[in-house]
């Protein structure tokens, strides 16, 4: 649950996230789930060739389990505090 | 559970795609004049869209043999998308998790027939393109209860909320810690009190020392002394692990 109240925490600010087909796509975090399915506002594709019918799409819903990585604003992450607090929730404490 | 697009030509007596209600599977929205682009091929018409708790299904209304199908589970992606310079028409697009084959680029050259399960986008144009955003939101409402079927989520989920004991709690968490981290030993793990005793006792594996302490055993995990460690240190004498006591009876009758 840790990562689902981070995002939720994150909601309005930009990331990208990259897909596990390699396709980048940045946008504003509108909403996520607890399953960490992601709805992304204003998108546009980093990579546009891929993937050239992105190109029309500004939001979209995007399944947790295809996400490979959300890179995150320099200046939205506190390391050391998400790094404490992914030590404690692996503890289970 | 299929993985990708498949054809799907199951109908009921009313034309209407037959479902698993078995397995409850609902219809959720239904939506007349839809036509489909599979990848790159071109728009297919006229048909209907079939929206169900699980999968997104569309028939031709003039072929009763011709039906797609994905379920959400393979959906990764999905939008609204208007720019008439990208497609002529405002549609749902989709993109659709394929299996990774690498030498398949084409989906219809190599062979001359199309494969469904190569194909990674999907378009959805309804002729009501009003209807766009609508047709969004139920996609987003039926794809998060079709989450990814992962059984570390659910030993996660037991113990966060269950009532168990508080031991089995913790167990069961360092349980799911350390099977993301041991690859191989996954089905060694035991995931109840019983388990533990059967483990214990009646393995043919010469290596397991002789103790007389009822703590041992349970660290012992089938020769891979690296758990062993951190799983005995969890054993407090708790009185509801019952086999405290027949762990001292077995060992005192053990052979060896």
């Amino acid at each position: 649950m840790l990562f689902f109240s981070y995002f939720k925490d994150l909601v309005g600010q930009e990331v990208t996230v990259e897909l596990k087909n390699d396709l980048e796509i940045r946008g504003t975090l509108h909403s996520v789930d607890q399953y960490l399915n992601i709805k992304l506002e204003n998108t546009h594709v980093v990579d546009q060739d891929k993937f050239p019918h992105m190109l029309s799409v500004r939001n979209c819903f995007i399944r947790g389990s295809v996400v490979r990585y959300v890179q995150l604003p320099p200046d939205g992450v506190d390391v050391d505090l998400l790094h404490d607090a992914a030590r404690r929730e692996a503890r289970g404490g | 559970m299929a993985f990708g697009l498949r054809e799907f030509s199951l109908r009921a007596g009313d034309g209407s795609p037959s479902l698993d209600s078995s397995n409850g599977e609902e219809l959720m929205h239904v939506q007349p004049s839809v036509a489909v682009a599979l990848g790159n091929r071109s728009v297919e018409s006229p048909g209907t869209l079939y929206i169900t708790s699980r999968k997104l299904i569309w028939l031709s209304d003039v072929d009763v043999a011709k039906g797609y199908a994905v379920d959400f589970l393979s959906i990764t992606l999905h939008a609204v998308s208007r720019d008439p310079q990208t497609y002529s028409s405002p549609c749902i697009y989709t993109q659709i998790e394929v299996v990774e084959d690498e030498e398949d680029e084409d989906v219809t050259e190599s062979t001359g027939v199309l494969d469904l399960s190569k194909i990674r986008e999907m378009r959805l144009v309804p002729s009501d393109s009003t209807q766009l955003n609508t047709l969004f939101d139920v996609f987003c409402e039926c794809a998060e209860p079709n989450p990814e079927p992962v059984e570390g989520d659910t030993i996660l989920l037991l113990s966060f909320n269950s009532v168990f004991a508080s031991l089995t709690i913790y167990m069961f968490v360092l349980l799911y810690v350390f099977s993301e981290e041991e690859e191989d030993n996954g089905h060694n793990w035991v995931f109840s009190a019983d388990q533990m005793v059967i483990g214990g006792g009646g393995e043919e594996d010469g290596e397991w020392p002789i103790s007389q302490s009822p703590t041992s055993v349970i660290g012992h995990s089938n020769g891979d002394e690296s758990i062993a460690q951190p799983m005995l240190e969890l054993q407090i004498s708790d009185e509801r692990f019952d086999d405290a006591e027949e762990m001292v009876h077995e060992s005192e009758t053990r052979d060896h």
